[in-house]
């Protein structure tokens, strides 16, 4: 089993190409937000570094968000085109889970922060379990004030991971147990995306390119304002 | 001489769309999903809405448009998205797909320019259309007169210095509570109404370009100080003005350059009105009309496919680190 990751929902722009013996090649760039430009020569580079052709892959698996939506939306298209192409089906992964991932080793509450611009970050909570780590919140965007005040009020030890980690590092530094990690994590890695997609993969938890969908966390903007037209009437 | 597939593919604002044309202009699909419906309740495209809908539609309109054709992926030797101008965030989808299917099906990528796509959406009924040419380019976002001297050799000879055609017809809809989009529903009242009011026709005698900032702001006014004339005839007049300045002008161009043809593509180029004014001045000045279908009017992409395969068999294919280029400008002149 072949699987390409593709992984774009920060202003880091990667892919990664494994299977069963575990990653074989990965790159990531992140200057310029160059996403659309950037991706599909980067995954003819892996794919050539990992000498797979491209029909050889199995399954494409994408992260899903949240994250910037125009970076997103680009690796988001670009997979479901090249499942749809390829005629495979799909994992998606949430950004959240990408970043939680590689602290699965961290016994302490682990929180990825995603900056979602506009003074807001995408989080949500995880813990340690065998062989990985679980999902213990919904995923939500709140500012980085907001998610401070409740890891205040349930007094847990954390780790917060991730760029909206590091942008807001000040709100969560005067944090009694909590620290953020080091830049190192700011951003989702193409590689995990492979490795639990993998895992996902053995346990046939696959979509078809038609039912894989982004997840935005914020309504756009219009309908945001329509919305609150209706709260003040 | 063999013939040759282009799948196009069409992004740019609020019409999913995929086509498969021949190399000899043959349109063998042309699938057009509309999201119109989405975004007529917020009176105009919401661009993360049109994002958001493009992900979901863009592959399903593909693989419609090659079961409409007939033909398999391995049928098809180039694959064509609009570049630009548009909503970035709805022409990257459209990039991202083409580049990600020119990748997986091992076929060349071009991006197309959507305003010289508009320009060549008449040779789709009519390849062997003779030039020179007058095109007159009308919609929503642009109202650019181009003199066409040959095949992909082309300039600009005017364009509007403020709103777009497009524009003045929404916002004067939007003033007088007709809904979104604006520009059929005028045309539709105006068949009703009577061009009495005498509206403005700016710039008419200056040169090729336009302005239609000042007869929209007229057409305000007068309806805030003559708030009991039917609405019909608001249209009617509104509509007349519009077309005069858009019909001289293509005129003057055509007998200025010798053209044998005037073609009009864009949106408000299914104006039934202006459809017809064009017909008019063409029989008095004994040259061709060229009045695509509506359907050719509008955003579609067999005319990106057809711009596609003209553009690579003059330039080659784009790179795959390529990107989209939501200000993209026509180029004027070779
Ligand atoms: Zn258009």
């Amino acid at each position: 089993m072949i699987i390409l990751g593709i992984e774009s929902a920060t202003s880091q722009v990667g892919c990664a190409i494994g299977g069963h013996e575990g990653v074989l090649a990965s790159t990531h760039s992140s200057r310029g937000r160059r996403h659309a430009e950037n991706l599909t020569p980067q995954i003819d580079f892996v794919r050539e570094q990992a000498r797979i052709s491209l029909n050889e892959i199995s399954v494409i698996a994408v992260d899903i968000g949240p994250g910037l939506y125009t970076g997103l939306r680009v690796g988001v298209a670009t997979a479901i085109s090249m499942a749809f192409g390829l005629g495979v089906p799909m994992i998606g992964i949430s950004s959240l889970d990408l970043l939680a991932y590689p602290v699965r080793h961290c016994a302490k509450l682990i929180v990825p922060a995603i900056d979602a611009r506009r003074g807001e970050i995408f989080h949500a909570n995880y813990r340690q379990v065998p062989g990985g780590v679980q999902r213990i919140s919904e995923p939500s965007v709140s500012t980085p004030d907001d998610v401070a005040a409740d890891l205040l009020a349930h007094g847990n030890e954390a780790l917060l991971v991730g760029d909206g980690a590091i942008r807001y590092s000040e709100i969560f530094a005067n944090l009694r147990g909590v620290e953020a990690a080091e830049p190192s994590m700011a951003y989702p890695s193409a590689a995990s995306i492979v490795q639990l997609a993998h895992a996902k993969a053995l346990r046939e938890e696959f979509v078809s390119p038609t039912e894989l969908e982004p997840m935005y966390l914020r309504k756009p903007d219009a309908i945001e304002i329509e919305h609150q037209k209706k709260k003040i009437l | 001489m063999t013939v040759r597939l282009t799948l196009g593919i069409e992004t740019s604002c609020d019409e999913t769309a995929a086509s498969v044309v021949t190399s000899e202009n043959i349109v063998l699909s042309s699938v057009v999903s509309s999201q119109v419906d989405l975004h007529a309740r917020y009176g105009g495209v919401v661009p993360e809405v049109a994002s958001r809908a493009h992900v979901g539609l863009v592959n399903p309109v593909i693989a419609q448009a090659l079961v409409e054709a007939g033909i398999e992926y391995k049928d098809i030797d180039l694959i064509a998205a609009t570049k630009g101008p548009g909503l970035v965030g709805s022409l990257l989808v459209g990039v991202s797909a083409a580049k990600a299917l020119s990748l997986v099906w091992d076929k060349p990528y071009i991006g197309v320019n959507h305003l010289e796509a508009h320009l060549y959406s008449c040779f789709l009924e009519e390849p062997d259309m003779e030039l020179p040419l007058i095109v007159l380019l009308v919609s929503g976002g642009h109202t650019i007169l181009v003199s066409m001297q040959d095949h992909m050799e082309y300039s600009i000879l005017g364009q509007t210095l403020d709103d777009a055609v497009g524009e003045a017809y929404d916002k004067v809809a939007r003033y007088l509570g007709l809904g979104y989009p604006g520009g059929p529903e005028i045309d539709r009242l105006a068949e009703k109404g009577d061009d009495s009011i005498e509206f403005p026709r700016p710039m008419i005698k200056e040169g090729f370009d336009f302005s239609f900032s000042g007869l929209k702001t007229a057409v305000i006014n007068y309806v805030r100080k003559n708030p009991e004339t039917p609405t019909e005839d608001i249209a009617s007049s509104f509509q007349e003005a519009v077309v005069e300045v858009l019909i001289t002008k293509a005129r003057k161009a055509a007998l200025e350059t010798g053209a044998k043809g005037l073609c009009i593509g864009g949106g408000v180029a299914a104006n039934s009105r202006l459809r017809e004014a064009i017909y008019d001045i063409c029989l008095e000045d004994g040259i061709h009309p060229f009045v695509p279908s509506r359907a050719y009017c509008t955003d579609n992409a067999a005319m990106v496919a057809a711009t596609g395969w003209l553009r690579f068999k003059k330039d080659g294919p784009d790179p795959l680190n390529s990107g989209a280029d939501s200000n993209l400008k026509l180029p004027s002149g070779e």
